[in-house]
Order: structure tokens, then C-alpha cells, then sequence
């Protein structure tokens, strides 16, 4: 850093002003009172999405061509990218800041690519590097059981999985009908649990084949059962021929023993499960009416599958309830409706259906009931609390009994497969804290970017790159929705802003007017001797990696 | 991954003494990474004569004749006779004055270099007023803008005088606008202009937060709606006559860009509409005089 | 080689013979002559450019930018020319660069008037230029080489300057010589500061209090320095051509009781009077003024140390305290000498100043012990001043 220059004699001068020097001296820095200063932060999508899954950093890799090293990126918090990438109703695009630019990212069909790659390109999953003589047991062979069992075994605990049904997957194989998720590549995401040596039990009902308390070789339990009965609609021939829970029906399906429902089926209920309901009473044959007591708005089901459900012919009656069920020789053959009207908000914040004195007739050879689910917890009260049905555990799994760990549905009540997923992940993390004595570190958020944060000067415009559908399989149980080739997921990782993390596009340091920020290898760096805070640099940044911080004293 | 392709070497360096976010810095800072080091800069009165530092002190390593106002035209004429009789052909002489030197006391040497084909490069950064004496107007001050001379009341009534196409019709070689905001643009027409032989006009927008009352964090992005509102479009001129102009470039309305500026905070609806509708009619009238110049060219 | 040349082409052949390599310059009566010549030898007879500028202020302009990148420049202008000029006159002397120009003295508008006066010129003496005045063609051609001589040694710009019409128009013999001839005299121009991407400078920026009071400082050295300087290029052109004109030169002031004191062309007529006053055993002298910056305070001290009686005669008038020169040699002698000095003006705009002019200023002069008043308008019309001039 050079001084200013002083001349002691008129001889040390040059013979007219000339300079010689530069202005390193003139320390500019000075003159700031705001400072700006690289602040990455979450992306939304990744705060959005329940299992915390590092969406910026396996885009980015995948935009690299870098898809096995996006995957693993992916199987730090969530093992099931294709299932997931199938499924799951996608908040992390929900909070995708290309929404306010154009379109929200398409990150479940990225997702859904990066783990069919996986299993197409056979990538090795992580090994765990220790073993301890800690054995978990994991009840309920569902999303969250098996995502807690990959995650103990990565840690080295030895699990077994104790699942009441013939196969693993719970809700993923016998709720999800096939269009939506197919079995092979349910099987090969197991498949990948199984590999680390996580043993399985299957047929084996915690409660009707063994008891918790003859399970004395295992040093802590996980339960996730999940919801197994189905909620009652409470009327007279409910258990008539042709009036089954939707739950069952899904089961006949995806155990390859499909249950008839005749020409017309008519489903009650509004969420995924009555989707699910539908569209699979319709690939039987049948012509489909969904009852459902409060209007589209309400429907708690994902947007996706009530537009897949109506786009494939399924017809909806919105504010009406079954009200009475008539019989020909013990076999339904119609339904009569009640309409209802909506009046105040209740207790979940949707309008309450209130009955109006109003009727009508539909024909109907199958009723089918998919109005909720609740859980069946007889087997686990001596082990820890139950209260509303439910088992008591908090965020990360604790019950009331040190050894017992909960999470999924069984805890929280319905909810989703990546909710599941993710409770069983930090169920892991916790089991294994207090088995090895280990620190538990809770995942910490840091500051999200908001959307206003994005300077979307430096995108084009792109739409989103759509998803072909498979036409044939609307009417059979092949999967309806194509993934993204090779060319359409490169096109659509292009499209993510990489909001809150830097991905070296130089703004900052071109637009700098006092050149105070330099790069090197990759990293850049503000010099605060010259930065005079004008806070281009933040404005500039399109991903809002720059914060600003008051330096006035 | 980076937004940009241009040089790496800087040739400007940090300590000088522009205000913040002053977009003549970042003018000159992409002006001589275009340029490189074989240049000699010759500067009138206007703020770079401030900027770039106090004798013995200069903030640009290429050589810099610091000339009296009216003067850019002339005197870098001459530096480029004196080079080319000392066997020198190949430094380039970069004139670099603000809107005063060029527009008003400096467009006498600036059309005699013109016309007389004068091989130099002659870059404008135009802030659109006297800003290093205070913020007067001068004829690149826009209809409507607010400035020390043009006070409330009386803001500025004339429009901004057309440079670039009072310079075409000396018909040079090339005349072009660019600005700040697309950095590879500017740099590209610089590398333009160097191997081509001739006078070449560039006229760069560089706004001005102290004078146009904007944030200084603002000074890119309103680079950018100046483009995207027409009111600056990026135009290149050959021989006088062939129109290059960049179309591909989202468009906004006047108002967005009015809107971030507190100099034009007296502007009326009435005054918003007719730029509106002058822009709108300039703007056809370029794109008009760009399609006859791809006809005449095929 | 001997040629018939008019004033304005005497300068043409010094500018070939100094081999200068850039010219830039506008057209003005009574100068264009020198640029019209030049236009034809630039490129053909010797290698230089000519930059056609669009007015005088550029041609300045353009001359400093091409001394600034280390070519030998010239320009020539008059008058309204010189006066447009001023701004930049000022900034070749702070930023040092040894430019050449020729003035043909002519006088200043409004109203028009394109004969021959000295405000043009002498209202530029603080700019730090150099002024010569030269009274023949021959010194003329002469002192384009002295002027790059010692502008290139002190660093500082220098004004030839000659009378318009008189000299500029008027067709003298002048023995010219070319620039292979002249080398010896004036070698290259190989300036250590110069514009060069090599070893980047910048000129001129700001400089405050502290730094610019020693600049200036600098250049009132140069421009002292410059009065051993022109002795020395004097000398050396003698050596070489056997031709010396001194920084001032005394005519016959040995002995003499009076001196006059010119400049310009009214110098030559000076001599013819004062030849015949001393046939008729008038004990009168003339000092011819060629340098007046820097004024060569010494010189004119020695040379009028004996006289009784100095008459300056001011082609010009510097308003409300009498003739330029005639205030110059007063502040000069001031503390050396007690010896009363007359002002006279006469000659301004053009207005012929004869024999009759000159004898007149002598009588005046004679008749009194010392002036009584500080300035004589010779030939005024007005009835209440007794001095008729022509």
C-alpha cells in the first residue's frame, strides 16, 4: 500500500504535474457506512421442503453433469429421490422463487431423473465405515421405518425392520396405486435399504406376533406403523356387499387381487387417498363420482392429483355427503346424497359443511370411503403414551419412554410421505446420539432468501420444461407420467436461480466501480480498505447471496 | 459460472475518488479493459479530471493527458499525429470526455475531428449534466430532469440534444451507444472501434446517483431500464448510414425508469405520456432505418 | 541557398528546415500565407503532418496533444487568432512543451483592422510564453530555428512574432537552408517526458496549494534560465552561419545622449534616423528590443546605463499606464537608474510610422528635461495635444 506522496524540496518534483504513482493510498473504505458482505443463505426450496433436502447443491452438481454426485447429495436426508420425485405434493416448489420471474422450477421431475439414474446406473449408495453392537429395532416397514433404518445402518447400528404386511413399503406399495409410483422401482429404492444390511421381518405384526416386551435384544425401538384403519362414515349397510374402505380397496389393487366395483363407483372423500380411490376405481372400468362435503378449494388432496383425476374423467360433486345406502340382495345399488352449504371457518381454517335439507340419487355398485384414517395403537400403549389416538412424541421422536422413538403418521396423524421421511431421519440421528453417547445436533436454519431478494434481471424468460404423459397408461395401471430425458432435465436445471448460494457469475466483481472485488479460484472477496458500501454489488447479485450491515457509529 | 466474457486485466485500480456508485467508473474500468494498456487517454475538464486522483497520483495505468475543456476533439488529434510521426500506429488515442466536453463546449473539436476523419476513439460517459462543477444542465440534460440551473419550477424544457446522430451525419466510420449495464456490449464495441481506422464516436450512459437523485445501489439497474424503457437505445452507426440496432431486449415503460430518479420527481402524467409517445416514435423510427440497412446490405 | 521570400514563407522554411513533424493551424490575414505554404511542403517536401483544425483554440489544442507525444510541433496564427487562443497558450507553458508559433502582429478587433500592432502579442506576456520580435525576413527564417532551440532546452513554448504586411507580405532575400543542414543546430526531439503506454504518465491532474506554488516556481526559473539559453543559441547559430542577432541589440548606443528604444520593422526604420541625427552630431542611439520574454532586464540595463534620455517607441498601448515596452523598460531600469524614460505611441492599427514619425519622437524628446506626462500618442487626431505624427 503505497502513501501519499509529499515533496520535501521543489527538486524531488517532476518538472510539470506528473504523475507517477497510483492511488493504493486513498483508502476508500472510508467513506462507507453501510457494509455489504457475502451472507449465503437457504434457498426456499430448500427451506420449504420437509426432509431438508439440499436441492440447490444437487441442481447445481446435476447442471455440472455431475448426476451420481447430485444423488448422493440427495441421500443425505432423504434415500428415496424416486419415489419422492413421484409423490411427494413438492413444497419446494411451492417456494421457488421463478415463480415471481416465470415458473416455478419443475424440482420433482429433476429429482425423479437424478434417483432413476441412480438406479439405472446401479451408483453404489454410502457404506457406513462403523459397526457397534447397538441393535435397533424399526416397526413399520413404511417411509418413515425404512428411512430411519438406512440412516441408523449408515451410522453402523444393525436394524431390523418389522413389517405385519407380506412386503415392505406401507403406504408407498399398498396405498399408492402403480400409474403413480411403480412397484420395480419401489422395490429398487428397498433395495437400496437392504444393502446395508438393514434385516427385514415381514408378516410379522408387532402386537399380534410378537410383543415389544419379548423384543429384549434391542436397545431402542422406532415405531412407524402409520395409520392402518380406516375412519367410518357411520351409516347403516356400511358393511354391505360392494361398501368397502378406500384403503382396502388400494390394498386388493397393489396386491395384484383387484376388488370388482362394477360400472359405477362412487368414492367419498377429498384427499390423496380418494385420488388414489378414483383413478384406480376408473382403471377397473368403472365411471366414477367423488362425493366430497365441502368444494374444490377445500380438497386437502395435492393439486396435481385432482387435475390428473379430472383430466382422466372422474367426476366430481363437491358439498354433498352419502346420506342413505340402498340395497338389492345385500348388494348396494344406489346412494342418496344429502347437499351441504358452507358456513363458518372451523378448527382447521376451511369452512364447516352444514347439511341443507336437499337430496339426490346416484346409481352406484361400489362405495368406496376414503374420509380419513386413524391408527390402531393397542400393541404400543404399555410402551408410551398415546393420547387422541395417537402416539406422543415430539419433533424428533422422543415418547414418554426413554428406549421408544416414534415418528410418521402414528405420530403426527396424515400427513405425507416426506414428512415421514424425515421424521424417521432425525429419529435416526437422535437413536443414535443417545446409543453412542454422541452430541445430537438438531438441523439449524439459517436466513431464507425471500423473493423479493432475487434480481431476476438476469434470466430469460423459459417456461418450464413440461412432462410428457404416457396417453395408454390413463386407462391401465402403467405409469401415467414420463420422466424428464436427458435433454428436458438439463433444460430445466438451467433454470433454477441457485437462490442464496453463489454460483460464480461474476456480477459483484464486474460491477464493482472501485474494483474492490476480486476472485480467486472461485471464491471472491471484498478489499473493505476500498469499498465505499454503494451496495451495487447486493442489488446486482442475482441470487441474493450479499447482505448489508450498518457500520454508522 | 460466469455472466461475462471479458478481460481479465484491470487497468483501473481501487482509491479513486468517484463518488459512490458512480457509473463513469464503471465505465472507464470496462472502456480500458477493452482498450488495454497500448492506449493514451486524453481527458478534458469533467469529473475524471477529479477521479482519477491528485498529482503525483493517477488511478489508470495508461498514459493520461489531462486538456482544457473544450478541447478533447483537438488535442487528441494531435497526440495522434505526434504518435504516428514518432513510428506509432499502433497506440490507440481514446478521447474521454463527459456530456459538457462533448455535447456543448467540446462539440467544436469534436465535429472538426469528425470531419476531418481523425483516426482516435471519442467516448462520451454521459451523465447528462455538469456534474463535476455542481450538477447544471447541459444539453444532454432530458426534458423534465431537475438540476442546479434548471431548478423546481423550471426544469429543464429543451430535449436532449441527438449526439449520435449529429455525429453520423460527419459521417464517420462508427458512431454507437452502450452502457454499463452490458458490460460485454461496451467492451465489444471498444474492440470494435480499436481496429477500425477513422474517428470513432461512443456515446456510454453512466448515471449519476448524486446527481440524479437515485440510490447509489440503483446505478447498474438504471443503466438497464435506460436500454429496456428505449429512452437509450443501443445503437451502432456505420459510414453514417448503416443502422445496427439490438432489439433483444425486454421492454418496460418510460415511467419505470423516471420513477427511480428523484430529478424527475416534477414530471407530470401529461410529460410521462408524450416521452412515452416520443420514445415509442424514435424507437420505430430506428428499427424502420435498421430494416432499410439489412435490405441495402442483401 | 538565397531566395526572394515574403515574410510568411521565410517562417515556412524554418518550419522545413527545424524539420518539424506535426503543424496544425488556422487560416487568419495576414498569417495564411505560412499555412498555405506549409500545406504544400507537409507530406511532400518534408515528412509532418498537417492537421486542418476547425480554429485556433484546436490548433493550440492539437499542437500541445502531438509535443505531448513527443513530436516537434508548430503553429502559426494572428490577432483574433492569438486571442482565441489564450486558454491554451497558458496550458503549453504548464505542461512544459517546447511548441513554436509565429504571430504576425495585427491589430484587434472590434472594429476590424488587419494591419500591423503589438496588443495581440504583448497582451499574451504572462502566459509564460517567450516572445522574439524579429525585423527582418532573414531573422525570421533565423529565429524559427533559435525558438525550437531553446524551447527544447528550458521546456518552455516560444512566439516568433513579425509585423503584418511589413514583414509578413514584403518580399526580403533570405538565405534559407534545409534540415539536414540545420541538424547540426537542432538535433532530433527526443523529449524524456512524453506520452508513452510503455512507461504510462498522466499530466495535469489536480494539484493544490501545496504542490502547485513550486510549479509555477519551476517555470519562472525556465523562463530566466532561458535569457543564458538564447545567448547560447545565438552563439551557436553564429558558429554555424555566421549570422548573431543577440537578445537585444545596441545600435550606436556607445556614446549616445539619447537612446531609442523598438521593436518590429519600426526598428529598421529607427536606424536609417538615427544614422542621419548623427551626421548632423546628434549623440543619439537605438536599442533594439528582440526578446521581450523573458525580459532581459540586465541587457537593457547595461545598454542604457550612459544614456541621458530613453525614448520607447510602443507599437501597442497598455490602457491607462502608457506603451508595453516602455512600462517594461521603466520597471526594469527602476533601481539601477534615475534616467527619465518617454513613452510614445505610435503606429497602432497599422499607421505608417515614417522617418518624420521617428524625428518627431527625437524632438520631442530634446525638448525637455523629462517627460511631462507619462505617455505621447504620436499623430493623435485631437487639437489639444500638439503632436502630429505623419
Amino acid at each position: 500500500m503505497s502513501q501519499k506522496k509529499t515533496f520535501g524540496d521543489e527538486s524531488e518534483m517532476p518538472m510539470a504535474s506528473i504523475s507517477s504513482d497510483d492511488m493504493s493510498w486513498n483508502r476508500t473504505g472510508s467513506w462507507r457506512n453501510i457494509k455489504p458482505f457475502f451472507d449465503p443463505r437457504t434457498s426456499p426450496c430448500i427451506a420449504g421442503c420437509p426432509a431438508g433436502e439440499d436441492i440447490q447443491s444437487y441442481i447445481q452438481l446435476a447442471r455440472e453433469g455431475r448426476y451420481e454426485d447430485a444423488v448422493r447429495a440427495i441421500w443425505k436426508t432423504n434415500p428415496f429421490p424416486s419415489i419422492c420425485g413421484r409423490v411427494c405434493y413438492h413444497p419446494c416448489m411451492e417456494a421457488c422463487t421463478r415463480a415471481t420471474h416465470d415458473q416455478a422450477v419443475f424440482i420433482p421431475a429433476i429429482e425423479r431423473f437424478l434417483g432413476d439414474f441412480a438406479i439405472d446406473h446401479q451408483v453404489q449408495s454410502p457404506v457406513s465405515t462403523t459397526v457397534n453392537g447397538k441393535r435397533v429395532a424399526v416397526i413399520g416397514g413404511g417411509p418413515a421405518g425404512l428411512s430411519c433404518a438406512y440412516y441408523l445402518a449408515l451410522t453402523g447400528f444393525p436394524v431390523t425392520v418389522f413389517e405385519a404386511k407380506e412386503a415392505l413399503g406401507g403406504v408407498l406399495r399398498y396405498g399408492i396405486p402403480s400409474y403413480r409410483l411403480p412397484k420395480n422401482i419401489l422395490d429398487a429404492e428397498i433395495a437400496r435399504v437392504e444393502r446395508l444390511g438393514v434385516a427385514f421381518r415381514t408378516s410379522t405384526a408387532v402386537g399380534r406376533d410378537v410383543t415389544m416386551e419379548e423384543l429384549t435384544e434391542y436397545s431402542a425401538f422406532f415405531i412407524s406403523v402409520g395409520l392402518q384403519k380406516n375412519r367410518l362414515l357411520g351409516m347403516e349397510h356400511e358393511d354391505a356387499n360392494g361398501v368397502m374402505p378406500g384403503l382396502e380397496f388400494l390394498e386388493s389393487i397393489n396386491s395384484g387381487k383387484p376388488v370388482a366395483v362394477g360400472r359405477h363407483a362412487v368414492v367419498v372423500g377429498g384427499g390423496n387417498t380418494a385420488m388414489d380411490v378414483a383413478r384406480s376405481a376408473l382403471r377397473l372400468g368403472a365411471h366414477v363420482t367423488v362425493l366430497y362435503r365441502r368444494t374444490r378449494q377445500e380438497m386437502p388432496a395435492i393439486e396435481d392429483e385432482i387435475e390428473d383425476a379430472r383430466a382422466e374423467g372422474v367426476v366430481f360433486r363437491f358439498l354433498a355427503t352419502p346420506h342413505r345406502i340402498e340395497l338389492s340382495q345385500g348388494h348396494i345399488t344406489r346412494l342418496t346424497c344429502q347437499e351441504m352449504t358452507l358456513g363458518e371457518l372451523d378448527e382447521t381454517g376451511r369452512r364447516r359443511p352444514i347439511p341443507v335439507d336437499s337430496y339426490f340419487d346416484i346409481p352406484a355398485d361400489s362405495l368406496l370411503t376414503a374420509t380419513g384414517e386413524v391408527a390402531d395403537t393397542a400393541a404400543f400403549e404399555p410402551m408410551a403414551r398415546i393420547e387422541r389416538g395417537l402416539i406422543v412424541a415430539d419433533q424428533f421422536g422422543r415418547t414418554s419412554n426413554p428406549k421408544v422413538f416414534a415418528g410418521g403418521d402414528i405420530v403426527s396423524g396424515a400427513s405425507t410421505v416426506v414428512n415421514a421421511i424425515a421424521r424417521g431421519r432425525g429419529a435416526a440421528e437422535l437413536i443414535s446420539s443417545e446409543l453412542t453417547g454422541g452430541k445430537f445436533h438438531p438441523r439449524t436454519e439459517k436466513k431464507v432468501v425471500a423473493m423479493e431478494d432475487v434480481n431476476t434481471a438476469y434470466f430469460a424468460r423459459t417456461p418450464r420444461t413440461p412432462m410428457t404423459d404416457n396417453e395408454h397408461a390413463r386407462q391401465s395401471f402403467e405409469e401415467v407420467h414420463n420422466g424428464y430425458t436427458c435433454d428436458e432435465v438439463r433444460s430445466e436445471l438451467d433454470r433454477c436461480f441457485s437462490c442464496g448460494v453463489c454460483d460464480g457469475c461474476d456480477n459483484c466483481y464486474v460491477f464493482c466501480p472501485d474494483v474492490a472485488i476480486s476472485r480467486e479460484n472461485g471464491v471472491y472477496t471484498i478489499d473493505y480498505d476500498f469499498c465505499k458500501g454503494c451496495l451495487i454489488c447486493v442489488r446486482e447479485c442475482p441470487r441474493a447471496v450479499l447482505s448489508t450491515v450498518n457500520e454508522a457509529s | 459460472m460466469s455472466n461475462f466474457s471479458i478481460p481479465e486485466s484491470e487497468l483501473m485500480s481501487s482509491g479513486h475518488l468517484a463518488c459512490q456508485g458512480c457509473g463513469g467508473a464503471n465505465a472507464m474500468r470496462y472502456a480500458l479493459k477493452a482498450l488495454g494498456p497500448q492506449t493514451v487517454l486524453v481527458m478534458p475538464a469533467c469529473c475524471w479530471s477529479v477521479i482519477d486522483g491528485p498529482f503525483p497520483h493517477s488511478a489508470v495505468t495508461v498514459p493520461v493527458f489531462h486538456t482544457a475543456f473544450e478541447t478533447a476533439g483537438s488535442t487528441a488529434a494531435g497526440v495522434r499525429a505526434g504518435l504516428s510521426m514518432r513510428g506509432d500506429d499502433e497506440t490507440t488515442v481514446l478521447a474521454w470526455a463527459g456530456d459538457g466536453g462533448t455535447f456543448d463546449i467540446g462539440l467544436q473539436a469534436l465535429s472538426g475531428a469528425a470531419e476531418r476523419n481523425d483516426d482516435i476513439i471519442f467516448a462520451c460517459y454521459d451523465n447528462e449534466a455538469y456534474m463535476n462543477t455542481g450538477i447544471q444542465r447541459s444539453s444532454a440534460t432530458p426534458a423534465g430532469a431537475w438540476t442546479t440551473t434548471t431548478p423546481a419550477g423550471h426544469t429543464k424544457d429543451r430535449p436532449k440534444k441527438k449526439i449520435l446522430d449529429i455525429i453520423a451525419a460527419h459521417g464517420v466510420p462508427y458512431a454507437a451507444t452502450a452502457t454499463i449495464a452490458w458490460p460485454d456490449d461496451l467492451i465489444e464495441k471498444f474492440q470494435k472501434a480499436k481496429t477500425m481506422r477513422g474517428m470513432k464516436f461512443i456515446h456510454i450512459y453512466a448515471p449519476c446517483p448524486t446527481g440524479w437523485k437515485s440510490p447509489p445501489e440503483l446505478t447498474v439497474e438504471v443503466s438497464r431500464l435506460a436500454v429496456q424503457t428505449r429512452l437509450f437505445p443501443l445503437l451502432e452507426i456505420y459510414d453514417g448510414h448503416d443502422y445496427h440496432l439490438r432489439r433483444d431486449i425486454d421492454v418496460r415503460p418510460v415511467r419505470d425508469f423516471y420513477k427511480t430518479q428523484a430529478r424527475f420527481a416534477q414530471m407530470t402524467d401529461e410529460q410521462f405520456d408524450a416521452m412515452q409517445r416520443e420514445t415509442d416514435a424514435h424507437w420505430n423510427e430506428l428499427v424502420a432505418r435498421h430494416e432499410e440497412s439489412a435490405r441495402a446490405m442483401a | 541557398m538565397k531566395k526572394v521570400l515574403e515574410g510568411n514563407h521565410a517562417i515556412s522554411y524554418g518550419v522545413k528546415a527545424a524539420d518539424v513533424d506535426v503543424v496544425a493551424a488556422y487560416p487568419i490575414t495576414p498569417q495564411t500565407q505560412i499555412v498555405e505554404r506549409l500545406s504544400e511542403m507537409c507530406g511532400t517536401d518534408f515528412d509532418a503532418r498537417f492537421i486542418k483544425v476547425e480554429s485556433e483554440h484546436s490548433a493550440m489544442a492539437a499542437v500541445i496533444g502531438s509535443s505531448a507525444a513527443g513530436a516537434r510541433s508548430f503553429t502559426a496564427t494572428s490577432s483574433q487568432g492569438l486571442l482565441l487562443m489564450h486558454e491554451v497558450l497558458h496550458w503549453a507553458v504548464g505542461a512544459r512543451l517546447p511548441i513554436v508559433m509565429a504571430n504576425v502582429n495585427r491589430a484587434i478587433a472590434p472594429p476590424w483592422n488587419i494591419w500591423t500592432d503589438q496588443n495581440d502579442s504583448l497582451s499574451q506576456r504572462d502566459t509564460g510564453w517567450l516572445q522574439i520580435y524579429c525585423e527582418s525576413n532573414q531573422e525570421v527564417f533565423d529565429t524559427t530555428l533559435h525558438a525550437f532551440y531553446i524551447a527544447e532546452r528550458i521546456h518552455l513554448p516560444v512566439m516568433l512574432v513579425l509585423d503584418a504586411f511589413f514583414l509578413s507580405h514584403t518580399s526580403e532575400i533570405v538565405d534559407v537552408f534545409d534540415a539536414d543542414e540545420a541538424r547540426e543546430f537542432l538535433p532530433p526531439f527526443r523529449p524524456i517526458e512524453r506520452l508513452d503506454p510503455n512507461s504510462p504518465r498522466a499530466y495535469g491532474n489536480l494539484t493544490g496549494p501545496d504542490n502547485y506554488y513550486e510549479l509555477r516556481h519551476k517555470i519562472d526559473t525556465a523562463m530566466r534560465d532561458a535569457l543564458t539559453v538564447a545567448r547560447e543559441a545565438d552563439d551557436a547559430f553564429y558558429n554555424l552561419w555566421g549570422r548573431r542577432y543577440g537578445i537585444v541589440e545596441g545600435y550606436r548606443t556607445e556614446d549616445a545622449a539619447t537612446v531609442l528604444v523598438t521593436s518590429g520593422t519600426i526598428t529598421s526604420t529607427a536606424r536609417t534616423v538615427i544614422d542621419s541625427r548623427r551626421e548632423n552630431g546628434e549623440r543619439v542611439g537605438l536599442l533594439k528590443m528582440r526578446l521581450f520574454r523573458p525580459f532581459p532586464v540586465e541587457a537593457v540595463r547595461t545598454f542604457l546605463a550612459r544614456a541621458q534620455k530613453v525614448a520607447v517607441i510602443d507599437r501597442n498601448i497598455g490602457f491607462s499606464i502608457g506603451g508595453i515596452f516602455a512600462q517594461e523598460v521603466r520597471a526594469a531600469l527602476y533601481g539601477a537608474s534615475h534616467v527619465p524614460v518617454f513613452s510614445f505611441i505610435a503606429g497602432i492599427g497599422g499607421r505608417d510610422v515614417t522617418p518624420k514619425t521617428i524625428g518627431e519622437i527625437l524632438d520631442i524628446t530634446a525638448a525637455s528635461e523629462r517627460p511631462d506626462r507619462d505617455v505621447y500618442w504620436i499623430g493623435v487626431k485631437d487639437e489639444q495635444l500638439l503632436y502630429t505624427g505623419i
